[in-house]
């Protein structure tokens, strides 16, 4: 069937809304370069879900809820690489199924024509569209009645009071973010309160992505078997790189985000220059440096005897399992550390680490690293059965309070969790 | 008494001035971000872009949330194009020309511009949604800051040619440019107008750490309607920046609406340009660099300017 004259020009890029699963959070990342899809942050705006990984009984709620969000029409992909079992993959009513190594693209693109040709019916909800439970508001306004003020009732979080960290009685509101918020780590569910924009409590944590083992990349791999060192820092490297695309998505700056990621993705030992390069010109940048000098201040406290990494160099605490190494003590690896622990020294300082990670890279030859017990990662320390992500999302209830809501969402990216690599930090409560 | 246009001339023409600029940011807009994302532009593709994006929109279902304001809710884009579409008609287009050539043209825009506030609280108030909410309170802290800024540098414009009317206030720079003449104002005027149109560096109220804020849980026409009226809003802050600033319609060889609008366009471009080169701010820095920096600047430029009205003075 042919497509009719506005249809006809909606076949431009399509609006997506990715639900990254286990193992698809990177794909998902790069179908950023794709042209024919727009990555988009609200399902309210997109036509098409997109489930890029495989699914857990804890995520996939929140999946079926943003899929009812779509306003439609609207269809599902949903693709599952390759090695993974595809555990709920057709959970939804009529989705496009991919495996393993295919243009998912052109598979999002040609399903979003066939819903505009009329080919393809809407998905229907799979919830119904009724409330959760009846609103018992008794006022002409629906406001007030029994049961009806403060904490959640019946599923809808509304505002009680709660004394503030000025010692007023301000409105106190709870609520759960995640596990599909964009600029969090995929799985995270952070339980707030919220006075005002400002973060008062967090009242728990849940990890959405905790089933199964971690992720074997090159990291963990060096763990029980020798790696190149070179190969170890151009991931290390890239890593970093992708860590600050995302960075600068946050911070506002989308397109030279892009450009960021199509670097992170080729980057090696001969791209020194490009990436110092880079450096230079986003620390003469003093846009990006007032928007982020300042804001998010870690203090050397909250950081130490953790799993040092990025974080906890940039403020200052010269940890690093590098140094104990032979093969980099060998090259005169020294670590590099900054003592300002806010927003700008994270990304300055990871972009540092990408630079001299690239140098090292280039002059390892054929160095192995053979791991005692533990392997820098670029999160920090990661040991069988510790992992740097596990220890960073213990300490979020310390660190966000106090905190404006920009300002926790900037740490909470820059601790740059991987709640697949958390497997075993399922779940947290405040007292 | 100046002549004035029919009226259904006047809201054809602001209206068709509107689209045109509407659809020339949002080009620009393309073009721009794929140079710096290092895509490439492609002319053709990017005038395709914006029309795809509105027939996309428009194809789409509005989905609805619990219990929203619905009254609000279609108020608020429908109030923030009609006071853009209110500060586009007093800019005028040639030599005693406007859609509302009136006497007190400044102050009509001043107060249709403090009414933003209202229009973008509305947005994300109607919703009954946490991160609008969240993004209308924003804008509010955000207003509070730019308006003072906003209306200062305007009065300051206003003062060398000793008139409210913008029509006086461009006929005053036939000789010097108040780019020139009060080179703080320009500036000052794009902070307040980037404010004003929630644009690049203080989208504060749509920012990526709310998931789109005041446009998080807008869809369909919905949400073409509010990205439509907050482009509307940049190009009449634009067009009245040109006019304020850069001699409106003055200039030699073309008539007096080509140079308005590429001047207006000139202005559009850096504003897009800001967009994709300058990070967002963080609103409590947005509120000192206002109160503590940018305010006395601004109150030193009217100075500037009244110095200079009295210098003028006969």
């Amino acid at each position: 069937m042919g497509l009719r004259p506005l249809a006809r020009l909606a076949a431009g890029p399509v609006p997506t809304f990715v639900v990254p699963g286990r193992g698809g959070r990177r794909a998902a990342d790069d179908l950023r370069l794709d042209g024919r899809l727009r990555l988009v942050d609200s399902p309210r705006a997109a036509a098409v879900l997109l489930v890029a990984g495989t699914l857990t009984d804890r995520l996939l709620p929140a999946a079926m809820l943003a899929h009812d969000q779509i306003p439609g029409p609207r269809a599902t992909v949903q693709w599952v690489p390759e090695g993974r079992r595809d555990r709920l993959a057709g959970t939804f009513s009529a989705p496009v199924l991919l495996r393993g190594d295919v243009d998912v693209g052109a598979a999002v693109a040609a399903t979003y024509r066939e819903l505009l040709a009329g080919d393809r019916p809407s998905d229907p909800p799979v919830y119904p569209d009724v409330p959760p439970a009846p609103w018992r508001g008794a006022g002409p306004y629906g406001q007030g009645g029994k049961g009806m003020s403060g904490g959640v009732p019946y599923g809808r979080p509304l505002a009680g009071r709660a004394p503030d960290r000025d010692g007023l009685e301000l409105d106190r509101l709870p609520l759960e973010i995640g596990p599909l918020f964009p600029p969090f780590p995929p799985g995270l569910i952070l339980r707030i309160d919220l006075q005002g924009d400002v973060v008062q409590q967090v009242a728990g944590w849940e990890n959405a992505l905790a089933f199964g083992r971690p992720p074997r990349d090159i990291f963990r791999r060096a763990l029980r078997e020798p790696v190149a060192l070179a190969e170890l820092e151009v991931a290390r490297a890239r890593h970093h790189l992708r860590w600050l695309s995302g960075t600068l998505r946050l911070h506002g700056l989308p397109a030279l985000g892009l450009r960021v990621l199509v670097l992170a993705r080729r980057v090696g030992p001969g791209d020194v220059d490009a990436v110092a390069s880079l450096k230079r010109k986003l620390e003469r940048s003093r846009s990006l440096a007032w928007a982020t000098r300042g804001i998010a201040t870690l203090q050397p406290e909250d950081v130490r005897d953790g799993p040092g990494g990025p974080v906890a160099r940039s403020a200052g605490i010269r940890d690093d399992l590098r140094t104990e190494d032979p093969a980099y003590r060998g090259l005169g690896f020294e670590p590099l550390t900054r003592g300002e622990g806010d927003a700008r020294a994270r990304w300055r300082h990871r972009l540092a680490e990408a630079v001299q990670a690239l140098e090292l890279a280039g002059r390892a030859g054929d160095r192995l690293v053979e791991a005692a017990g533990g392997v820098e990662s670029p999160r920090g320390a990661l040991r069988i059965g510790g992992s740097p992500s596990a220890d960073l999302l213990s300490r979020l209830p310390a660190l966000l309070p106090g905190r404006e809501w920009g300002e926790a969402v900037a740490l909470v990216h820059d601790l740059d969790l991987d709640m697949e690599e958390a497997v075993r930090a399922a779940r947290e409560e405040a007292a | 008494m100046r002549p004035s246009l029919s009226p259904g001339f006047a809201v054809l023409a602001t209206g068709a001035a509107m689209a045109a600029g509407i659809y020339a940011t949002a080009v620009l807009d393309e073009i721009v971000g794929g140079i710096v994302s290092g895509r490439g532009a492609r002319a053709a593709g990017a005038m395709l872009a914006p029309v795809r994006r509105a027939a996309q929109l428009v194809l789409q279902r509005r989905a609805a949330t619990e219990r929203p304001d619905a009254e609000a809710w279609a108020l608020a884009p429908a109030l923030l194009a009609g006071l853009a579409a209110v500060g586009m008609a007093v800019v005028p287009f040639g030599p005693g020309l406007a859609v509302a050539g009136i006497d007190a043209g400044i102050v009509l825009f001043g107060a249709a511009m403090a009414l933003v506030m209202v229009a973008v609280f509305l947005q994300g108030w109607s919703a009954n949604s946490v991160f609008p909410v969240v993004g209308g309170y924003r804008f509010v802290a955000q207003a509070l800051s730019y308006e003072m800024l906003h209306m200062l540098v305007l009065i300051a414009a206003a003062l060398p040619a000793r008139s409210l009317a913008v029509g006086d206030i461009v006929e005053s720079q036939a000789h010097l440019w108040n780019v020139l003449r009060q080179p703080l104002g320009l500036p000052l005027y794009l902070v307040a107008a980037a404010g004003l149109a929630f644009w690049g560096p203080l989208r504060l109220p749509d920012a990526e750490d709310l998931a789109g804020g005041t446009s998080a849980e807008l869809s369909g026409v919905a949400l073409l309607l509010w990205r439509v009226a907050q482009r509307a809003m940049l190009v009449a802050v634009a067009a009245m920046g040109a006019a304020a600033f850069l001699g409106g319609w003055q200039g030699p060889l073309l008539p007096g609406a080509a140079w308005l609008a590429l001047k207006t366009l000139a202005l559009v471009a850096l504003l897009v340009a800001a967009r994709h080169l300058l990070a967002r701010v963080p609103v409590e820095r947005f509120m000192w660099a206002c109160w503590v920096v940018l305010i006395p600047l601004a109150l030193l430029d009217v100075f500037l300017g009244g110095a200079q009205a009295l210098w003028a003075a006969p």
